[in-house]
């Protein structure tokens, strides 16, 4: 507990806590109140409402993604090995991070309104199209392969594999992102590098299982 | 407040104004006055931050320490396989070394003072010691030959890369850095690596060569 944390800060985190483990309509912010021991007053400063603050989550979490990434782009290993750390990483954090399981069950409750959840995955294909554009110029990926449409693939690769896992048997939710990920690599990866790519997700995976199961 | 941050600006003058002149004539051939004029500060501005040019050798090679093993933690933290991590990590220092006057000139600065300065003795103990903390990680992984002993190994691949560093003088165009780290690799992953992952590890050096315009050795 970090005692130099600002208001907003731990009315993030309880609200993150909050909205990790049980569904948004069951959450108030008495509940976030009362976990975050502050006054009614000090939550309407910065949150008018409910939703004010679950938009706020989203943006949150949006950043520390962003953040993320960059870090691992500024790694400077080759495109497509960054796409696949991208993903374990972010993936690790889903199942770990309270804030990044909140938002997921954010975005399915308040991401119609103004097409949250839309305008959020296309920031994405576009961020990770730049990546596979790179890829492509490394000369990873098969000559047909189109980098928007590899892009398009991944994150709905990613995001899918999240909706179909149960996100409490982490284990499992990664282990499903490897298996997804040796299927569909055949599909854009030149034939020659297939086995290397094979082998650096199944290695990132077995790391990313035993980091998240000490957890 | 403002005190502190002029404070701070005279420190970093004189410290890029000795770097400058180390890595131009060498540690030996530079006064503590020839620093003075290169800052273009007083004799008392420089003496109320360093004593001697032991001193001012000392926070060039800490600063050049702190950027390194910022570098190789940086890299090491992230969640791949500890093998991976100390391959890359390597070839990031040397990236680091080409591309930094002031870490180059932090080493060449050490090299020179050697046993004689406290905090190179210490730099090096804290490089082996990252090295050890991989090679056990990577061992687990089971990425390394079973009961390697880690601290020979770690040692041999600091005293290889700190050979490498030495070849490659200042006269030397950075490719030749590069060069000598691959054929590092290429001699080492054989004689550590687990023979199962063996054929990985050179695939990952190969590529990780060739983003530095190199291209590892065809050992069979």
């Amino acid at each position: 507990m970090q005692h130099t944390d600002s208001a907003r800060e731990q009315i993030i985190r309880a609200a993150a806590h909050q909205f990790a483990h049980r569904s948004y309509s069951l959450v108030s912010l008495d509940d976030i109140l009362r976990e975050a021991e502050l006054t009614k007053g000090a939550m309407y400063f910065h949150f008018r409402s409910k939703h004010a603050l679950a938009l706020a989550l989203i943006d949150t979490q949006s950043e520390i993604m962003r953040n993320t990434i960059n870090q691992l782009l500024a790694n400077k290993l080759s495109g497509l090995e960054t796409l696949v750390d991208i993903c374990f990483s972010l993936a690790m954090q889903d199942v770990t991070d309270d804030l990044a399981k909140s938002s997921l069950h954010l975005l399915e409750a308040i991401g119609r309104t103004d097409d949250i959840q839309t305008r959020r995955l296309s920031e994405w294909v576009a961020a990770f199209t730049e990546i596979t554009r790179r890829a492509a110029e490394e000369g990873d990926l098969a000559d047909t392969a189109d980098p928007a449409d590899v892009s398009r693939l991944l994150v709905a690769m990613y995001a899918g594999t999240r909706q179909v896992s149960d996100l409490e048997n982490r284990a499992e939710y990664l282990r499903h992102l490897e298996r997804a990920w040796l299927l569909v690599l055949p599909g854009f990866v030149r034939t020659d590098r297939l086995d290397y790519f094979a082998q650096f997700v199944r290695r990132r995976s077995t790391v990313a299982i035993r980091t998240v199961g000490r957890c | 407040m403002v005190r502190q941050a002029r404070s701070e600006a005279t420190r970093r003058r004189i410290l890029d104004a000795a770097v400058e002149l180390f890595s131009e004539v060498g540690f030996a051939a530079t006064s503590l006055g020839d620093i003075v004029e290169r800052a273009e500060l007083t004799k008392g501005a420089l003496y109320y931050h360093f004593d001697s040019k032991e001193s001012l050798a000392s926070a060039v090679i800490e600063e050049t320490a702190a950027e390194v093993f910022d570098t190789i933690n940086t890299i090491c933290s992230s969640p791949s396989p500890a093998m991976e991590n100390l391959i890359h990590s390597s070839f990031a220092v040397a990236d680091l070394v080409t591309t930094h006057l002031n870490v180059r000139t932090g080493i060449q600065v050490a090299r020179g003072l050697g046993e004689f300065n406290n905090i190179v003795a210490q730099s090096y103990q804290g490089a082996l010691e990252l090295i050890v903390l991989q090679l056990t990680a990577a061992e687990a992984d089971g990425d390394l030959r079973s009961a390697l002993p880690s601290d020979a190994v770690a040692e041999t691949l600091l005293a290889a890369y700190l050979g490498a560093e030495l070849l490659t003088g200042p006269t030397s165009v950075s490719a030749d850095l590069f060069r000598r780290l691959t054929r590092i690799w290429d001699i080492m992953l054989p004689a550590i690596a687990d023979p199962e992952a063996l054929p990985f590890l050179r695939q990952f050096l190969s590529r990780e060569a060739l983003r530095h315009g190199q291209s590892t050795l065809q050992l069979e």
